[in-house]
């Protein structure tokens, strides 16, 4: 079997490099931030889910079983608990998996929950731990409500402290004491949740925006990378442009150079090559080197050159740079060629090798490819044996 | 053009050669192109390759071309081959998976049609005598051959392969090699022999390795068969 790793890689598709990287970057920073605010957040509902529930069985439970045969309806104390659980456990598995919760009918529930255990613990324990809803209830407010504007909480705590209240009128404690420690558990009991609760959101806000900005800032960035870019890349085709016909077009207009002069007709079709080939160069097409190629070779063709182009294979997206390399020196002997021309490229995923065979004939300036290759990735080869010129130039990855 | 093909030739009889095309006026051009070879002699002409082979059953050589009435007839070619007819595709399709397609169902060799006058004659003899002979079309095809499956070349086979395509003469691809025109011939011809590996069996492609065996351009061992070197670890069930 043929195991020659890189080159058996069939069907390679040629697209080309995407020319402003910097945009990927920046939205992936962008991600990222909001990757960081999103573990945040889910942090603090943890913590908050944490809170309720290890409260509901630490605190509530053992206080309502101590008071069980105290309680005015023991049996409505403890359904209520359950069922305040059971909502918190619903509500804390749905927050952590990031689902919504129906909020509006689940605070209803609980403030009900919360009447009812008013109603049924009885005197005695209004005040007491086993009159659990004075403590727990708030977590679970925050619980079913993680997410949603602080007001919510603020008018669920105003809901839960009016019914507290009422409790404790009808239940006929208006003494000083009385009031003071009612005053003292619903401020006791609201202001930690209270305070997770408008943290948490604020923290959220926060990070929300900080990932936002990140992602505008590295997008901006990105921005003006790219066209950085864009004016350094159209820059320096300025600079081989004027290379290539500066000079030539500079002589003629001065009346140095001679229209009749073969030498200078020879420079014109050269830079004329080079110039079709620069502004194919910035075409967006799937081959840009097959491409410019034919741009060279419809160019020759033109100024009545036969000239044959064979490709085989595809070649692999290359950077623009290389594309020059492996195309320029052919350019220049296309200039010079008369009779027939022969343009073959042989692409691979890890070569390409573009041939360029024209009639060798005496008297054909020795002037050679452009010295110019790209860091010595492309190997250039200009060969006359008195039949053919033999232009190749070869890339290997 | 190749002296070596005629070793094998009986003198005195001509290569009886057949050609199959659908167009009259191509028919005359290649009868033309062949007429400057004596050693050639066309046998019978038409648009159907089992009413030709019929008219000219002792045909050496069938010059089939791979389109006829607008069908691409490798079917056709495949079973020609299997039968041991020697063909020689022409088309006027020389992309490398067209060219490849031919070699697997058989052909003996593939020519494109704009590089025919100048192969033609050389193609035909040499494929009347079992001998190889890769027309730079196919030469780009084979160095381009990316398929997975396909033989595994030498550098310096793949290197001659790629020359000849680029430059279409063995002459300067033995000046830039710096060896023999025979010995870049011998590349290019060993990488050709190793297609004959490739694709379903076929008659002449045994005919073609048998011959190269022969002449001492291929070593049997060197062509290998292509089997999974692992499969002879394993246990004998």
């Amino acid at each position: 079997m043929s195991a020659e790793p890189g080159i058996a890689r069939p069907g390679a598709t040629a697209i080309p490099a995407p020319r402003t990287a910097g945009v990927a970057d920046g939205v992936d920073a962008g991600r990222a931030a909001a990757a960081v605010a999103r573990i945040s957040d889910r942090g603090a509902r943890v913590v908050a889910v944490t809170i309720a529930l290890v409260w509901q069985l630490a605190i509530g439970l053992p206080a309502v079983l101590a008071a069980w045969s105290e309680l005015a309806a023991p049996l409505v104390v403890a359904g209520g608990w359950l069922l305040v659980t059971a909502v918190g456990v619903l509500a804390g598995v749905r927050l952590l998996h990031h689902k919504p919760l129906p909020a509006p009918p689940l605070a209803g529930l609980l403030l009900a929950v919360d009447v009812v255990v008013f109603a049924a613990v009885g005197r005695p324990h209004l005040f007491g731990p086993a009159n659990w809803v004075w403590g727990t209830l708030a977590w679970f407010f925050v619980v079913i409500l993680w997410g949603r504007p602080v007001r919510w909480l603020l008018a669920l705590l105003v809901a839960h402290a009016s019914i507290a209240l009422a409790a404790v009128a009808l239940y006929d404690a208006n003494s000083a004491a009385d009031l003071a420690r009612s005053a003292m558990a619903l401020y006791g009991t609201s202001s930690l949740p209270a305070a997770v609760f408008a943290g948490a959101t604020a923290l959220a806000t926060l990070s929300r925006s900080r990932a936002a900005t990140a992602a505008t800032t590295n997008a901006v960035v990105a921005e003006r990378e790219a066209a950085e870019r864009a004016r350094l890349e159209r820059r320096e085709r300025l600079a081989l442009v004027s290379g290539a016909a500066g000079d030539v077009l500079t002589e003629l207009a001065q009346g140095r150079a001679d229209p009749a002069d073969p030498e200078v007709q020879r420079r014109c079709v050269h830079a004329a090559g080079r110039l079709r080939r620069l502004i194919a160069e910035s075409d967006d097409v799937p081959h840009p080197l097959l491409h410019e190629l034919r741009a060279a070779a419809d160019l020759a063709e033109r100024n009545g050159l036969p000239i044959d182009m064979v490709t085989v294979g595809t070649p692999p997206p290359l950077p623009a740079r290389i594309r020059r390399s492996l195309a320029d020196p052919l350019t220049a002997t296309l200039a010079d060629a008369r009779d027939w021309a022969r343009l073959t490229v042989v692409a691979g995923p890890d070569e390409v090798v573009v041939g360029l065979v024209t009639p060798d004939r005496p008297g054909l300036g020795d002037t050679g490819p452009p010295p110019e290759d790209g860091d010595g990735q492309v190997e250039i080869l200009d060969e006359r044996d008195g039949k053919i010129r033999w232009t190749q130039t070869r890339w290997r990855r | 053009m190749d002296a070596d093909a005629l070793a094998a030739m009986t003198p005195g009889r001509p290569v009886g050669v057949a050609i199959v095309d659908d167009h009259p006026v191509v028919i005359d051009g290649v009868r033309a192109w062949l007429a400057t070879e004596p050693r050639l002699t066309v046998l019978a002409t038409g648009d159907d390759p089992d009413e030709v082979l019929r008219a000219a059953p002792e045909a050496d050589v069938v010059l089939l071309d791979l389109r006829l009435h607008g069908r691409v007839v490798l079917d056709k070619l495949a079973e020609l081959s299997a039968a041991g007819r020697r063909v020689v595709v022409y088309s006027e399709h020389s992309d490398p998976q067209t060219m490849l397609a031919a070699l697997d169902a058989g052909a003996v060799a593939f020519l494109a049609k704009h590089e025919g006058r100048e192969h033609c004659v050389a193609t035909v003899l040499n494929a009347a005598s079992d001998r190889p002979y890769v027309a730079p079309a196919l030469a780009g095809a084979i160095v381009g051959d990316s398929r997975p499956d396909r033989p595994v070349l030498s550098d310096q086979e793949r290197e001659a392969l790629l020359l000849w395509f680029q430059s279409m003469s063995k002459a300067s691809v033995a000046r830039r090699m710096r060896i023999s025109e025979h010995t870049v011939k011998q590349y290019v011809d060993r990488a050709r022999i190793k297609y004959t590996r490739a694709g379903r069996p076929a008659a002449t492609k045994a005919a073609l390795l048998a011959r190269a065996i022969e002449d001492g351009l291929i070593r049997p061992e060197e062509i290998g068969i292509y089997r999974s070197q692992a499969s002879t670890d394993w246990p004998t069930p």
